[in-house]
C-alpha cells in the first residue's frame, strides 16, 4: 500500500515537469503532503504518541496546508500564474523527467535492493524527486517556481530519510521542519519584495551582481 | 557550574531578543547588543581559559570547538564594538531604512550570533545542520538590509543556495546513517567511536553530500556564488562577522565530519576531495580578483581563497593542522579588520567602486593606514600569524614531496596577492578627485573612534602573534592541535 503511495509521489513529479499553471503546482505540493503523511502513517509500527503527532503536524499540517495555502496567497497578490519560459519545452521536460524517474528506479532496485535497512523503492523515487526539482530549478524561469521545486525537493529529502529504516530523533525533525518552513516562508516575503523592485519574477533579473561589469 | 556559561551564551539572547522586540528603543537595542557581546566574550573566555570542559548532552566544549568559540567571541565583541559607531548612521542610511527596521537590525545580529554558536558548541551533527541553517535565516536580513535591488539578489541568492546546499548535507546524514548500520546515533564523539565499524561505500557517499553543503556555506568553490554577492551587499560588521565567524562555523562541521571518516580509514578519500576544493577556490579567486572592480567583492573572494587554504592544510593532514588552526585564527583577525576598515571607506566615499575610490591617505590617513596594514595582514606579510601558517603549509608540501602542488599554490597566492595590492595601492595614494573632496570631508566626520579601534586591536593582536603566542593561547592552540591529530 504505501508503496503505491511512493509511487504516485513519484508520479506528482512528472506532473510538476510537465506543467505550467502555478496553480497547479502548488496542488501538487498539496498532494505529496498527503501522500507523504499516508506513507509515513502506513509505514509506522508502534508509533510513539510523540512521534506519531509530529508526523502529522509536520506532513498533513505544514507540507499539505500551511506551506501551500502561504503560496497561493504570494500567487494572488503577485498576478503570477503561469511559467512559459522555460529553457526547455514541457514536452521534453517531461521526457527527461521520466528518464530520471526510471533511471532512479532501476539503480535503486540493483544496487541497493541487497540492502536489508534501505527501501528501494522509497530511495529510488526519493533521489529522482531530488535530481528532478534540481534540473527544474536551473530550467525555471519564474522566482515562485524556484521556490515550489525547493519544496518538492525538500520532500523528496522527507521521503529519503523514510527509505532508511532509523528514525532520526524528533528534536532534529522538528529543527529541520522548523528550518524548511521559516526558509521558505523567508524566500516568500523576498518574492514580494522582488516583485516591488523588479516589477515581474523574472529570474533573470538576479543576474545584476557579477564580476568583470561595472559597478 | 561551566555549564551554566553555555546556558548563558544560548539563553541570554533568547531572551534579549523578546526584550528588545518589545521595547524597540535604540539605546536598549544598543545596550542589549553591546551587553551580549561582552558576556559572550566573559563566558567564552571561561569556557575556554578555565581547563574544565562543559558536557552538556547537546552543547559541550572540546579541545577543537574552544579555538573556535574564542575566535567568534572576540570578533563579535570587537564588531559590537565597531556597530556603537556604525548603528548610529544607519537610519541615514537611505530613506527606505527606518528606525524599526535598525531595531531589527540588532536584534538579528544578536541571532545570527546566537546560531553560530550553538552551531560551534553542539555535539549532534543533526543539532549543527539545523543551526548552520538557522545562521542563513537570521543572517539573511541582515544581507537585505540596505534594501536597494542588489541586496535583494544577495540575499535571495544567500538563502536559495544555502538552502539548497544545506539540504544536500541534509542527504550526507541520511547516508551517513545507513553508513552507520545498526548504531543510531548522530552524537559526534560517537560516531566517531563506531567509525571503523562503518560501511565504507556509504560514508564516502556521505562525505560527499556532506562537503558540499556545508562547502557551500564554508564558502568552498565551485558551490561559493552567492559569498561574494552576500559579503559586498551586506553592511560592513555584517560582512566582517560572515567572512571571520560564519564561514568557520560550516568549517568546524566538515571538520568534525573529516575526523569521523579518518577514524574509519577513509581519510585519503576525504583528503583528495578537500584538495581539490581547495585548489579551486584559489584558482577562482586568482582569475576573478585579478580584474575586480568592487573592493568588497575583493575581500569576498580573499574569503574563498583563505578557505581553500584551510581546505588544503586539512588535507596535507600532519603538522599542517597546527597551520590550519594558526590560519583559521589569523584569517579571523585580518579579514574582519579588513572588512570594518571596508565600511569605513565606504561611508567616506559612498561607492565601492575602485576607479571611484581614490586618495585615501588623503581622504582619512587612519582609514588608509588601516587599509594597508590590514591588506598587509591578509597578504600574510611578516610578521602576520597568516605567513607562519601558510609557511608551513608551503613546508610540509615540499617535506612530504609534493612539488607540483606546491609550485601551484605559490603561484596562485603570487597572483591573488598582485591582484588585491593593485587595488589596495590605487585606493590609497591617488589623489582624491576635486569634485568629490567636498563629500568626502563633511563624511569624514561621522567617523568615531569606535569605527577605529577594533581595527587596531585586531591587527596588533595579528602582527604580535606572528612572533610571540601568549601561553594560554598557545595551550588552546596545541590543544586544538592534538585533537586534531587523534580524534576527540
Amino acid at each position: 500500500m504505501e508503496h503505491g503511495f511512493a509511487i504516485l509521489f513519484g508520479l506528482t513529479m512528472l506532473y510538476l515537469a510537465a506543467t505550467s499553471r502555478m496553480i497547479s503546482h502548488i496542488r501538487v505540493l498539496v498532494v505529496q503532503g498527503i501522500l507523504l503523511f499516508l506513507i509515513s502513517f502506513l509505514g509506522y509500527k508502534e508509533t510513539p504518541l510523540l512521534n506519531l503527532t509530529f508526523l502529522t503536524v509536520e506532513t498533513l499540517v505544514v507540507k499539505a496546508i500551511v506551506i501551500p495555502w502561504f503560496l497561493y496567497r504570494i500567487l494572488k497578490k503577485t498576478h503570477e500564474n503561469r511559467d512559459d519560459e522555460a529553457n526547455i519545452p514541457h514536452f521534453y521536460c517531461l521526457v527527461v523527467s521520466s528518464v530520471i524517474l526510471l533511471g532512479c528506479f532501476l539503480a535503486s532496485n540493483y544496487c541497493i535492493s541487497s540492502m536489508k535497512n534501505i527501501s528501494h523503492i522509497y530511495f529510488g523515487i526519493a533521489a529522482s524527486a531530488i535530481i528532478i526539482s534540481l534540473w527544474l530549478i536551473t530550467i525555471k524561469h519564474k522566482i515562485v517556481s524556484n521556490v515550489i521545486e525547493f519544496i518538492t525537493m525538500e520532500n523528496g529529502v522527507f521521503l529519503l530519510s523514510l527509505s532508511v529504516a532509523k528514525e532520526m530523533p524528533v528534536l532534529v525533525n522538528l529543527g529541520v521542519l522548523l528550518d524548511v518552513f521559516i526558509a521558505v516562508y523567508i524566500l516568500g516575503l523576498f518574492v514580494k519584495e522582488i516583485k516591488k523592485e523588479f516589477k515581474d519574477l523574472e529570474v533573470s533579473h538576479l543576474s545584476e551582481l557579477k564580476d568583470y561589469s561595472d559597478d | 557550574m561551566i555549564d551554566n556559561f553555555i546556558n548563558i551564551l544560548l539563553i541570554f539572547p533568547l531572551v534579549a531578543g523578546v526584550l528588545m522586540l518589545f521595547i524597540r528603543k535604540k539605546a536598549f537595542d544598543n545596550f542589549m547588543l553591546f551587553l551580549y557581546a561582552i558576556l559572550h566574550f566573559l563566558s567564552s573566555s571561561i569556557l575556554v581559559f578555565s581547563g574544565e570542559t562543559a558536557a552538556g548532552q547537546y552543547f559541550a566544549t572540546d579541545s577543537l570547538n574552544k579555538v573556535f568559540l574564542i575566535v567568534l567571541s572576540f570578533i563579535f565583541l570587537m564588531v559590537a564594538i565597531y556597530n556603537i559607531g556604525y548603528s548610529r548612521h544607519l537610519p541615514n542610511l537611505n530613506i527606505k531604512v527606518n528606525n524599526k527596521n535598525v531595531c531589527l537590525y540588532q536584534i538579528m545580529i544578536i541571532a545570527f550570533v546566537w546560531a553560530m554558536t550553538g552551531a560551534i558548541l553542539c555535539t549532534d551533527l543533526g543539532i549543527a545542520w539545523v543551526l548552520v541553517e538557522a545562521t542563513t535565516l537570521t543572517s539573511a536580513y541582515l544581507i537585505y538590509f540596505n534594501r536597494t535591488k542588489n541586496s535583494i539578489e544577495a540575499a535571495w541568492k544567500y538563502v536559495f543556495m544555502c538552502s539548497i546546499g544545506i539540504a544536500l548535507a541534509f542527504i550526507g546524514i541520511i547516508f551517513l546513517n545507513i553508513s552507520a548500520g545498526n548504531i543510531n546515533t548522530l552524537n559526534f564523539s560517537e560516531l566517531q567511536e563506531n567509525a571503523a565499524s562503518f560501511d565504507p561505500f556509504w560514508l564516502k557517499f556521505a562525505f560527499v553530500f556532506i562537503l558540499f553543503g556545508f562547502g557551500t556555506k564554508m564558502g568552498l568553490a565551485p558551490v561559493h556564488f552567492w559569498l561574494p554577492d552576500a559579503h559586498s551587499e551586506s553592511p560592513s560588521p555584517i560582512s566582517a562577522l560572515l567572512s571571520a565567524t560564519l564561514l568557520n562555523s560550516a568549517f568546524l562541521v566538515i571538520l568534525r565530519v573529516f575526523n569521523i571518516l579518518n577514524a574509519a580509514n577513509c581519510s585519503l578519500y576525504a583528503r583528495l576531495m578537500l584538495c581539490v576544493m581547495g585548489f579551486l577556490s584559489l584558482f577562482v579567486t586568482a582569475v576573478f580578483i585579478y580584474h575586480i572592480k568592487n573592493y568588497k567583492r575583493m575581500l569576498a573572494y580573499s574569503s574563498i581563497e583563505n578557505m581553500g587554504i584551510l581546505a588544503i592544510g586539512t588535507a596535507l593532514g600532519g603538522f599542517a593542522y597546527y597551520a590550519v588552526i594558526l590560519h583559521l585564527i589569523g584569517h579571523s583577525l585580518a579579514k574582519a579588520s579588513f572588512f570594518l576598515t571596508s565600511g569605513n571607506v565606504l561611508e567616506l566615499y559612498k561607492t565601492k567602486n575602485v576607479k571611484s575610490t581614490k586618495g585615501l591617505m588623503q581622504a582619512d590617513k587612519k582609514t588608509g593606514v588601516l587599509w594597508i596594514a590590514s591588506f598587509l595582514g591578509i597578504c600574510a606579510f611578516p610578521t602576520s600569524v597568516l605567513f607562519i601558517s601558510e609557511f608551513i603549509i608551503i613546508k610540509e608540501m615540499i617535506s612530504n614531496g609534493y612539488y607540483l602542488p606546491c609550485v601551484l599554490f605559490a603561484l596562485l597566492l603570487t597572483v591573488i596577492i598582485y591582484g588585491m595590492a593593485r587595488v589596495v595601492i590605487k585606493m590609497t595614494y591617488k589623489n582624491i578627485d576635486k569634485e568629490k573632496a567636498d563629500m568626502i570631508e563633511k563624511n569624514r566626520g561621522k567617523i568615531t573612534v569606535s569605527m577605529y579601534l577594533p581595527q587596531v586591536i585586531m591587527l596588533v593582536i595579528l602582527f604580535i602573534s606572528g612572533v610571540y603566542i601568549p601561553p594560554f593561547l598557545n595551550d588552546i592552540i596545541q590543544g586544538a592541535f592534538l585533537a586534531f591529530q587523534t580524534g576527540f
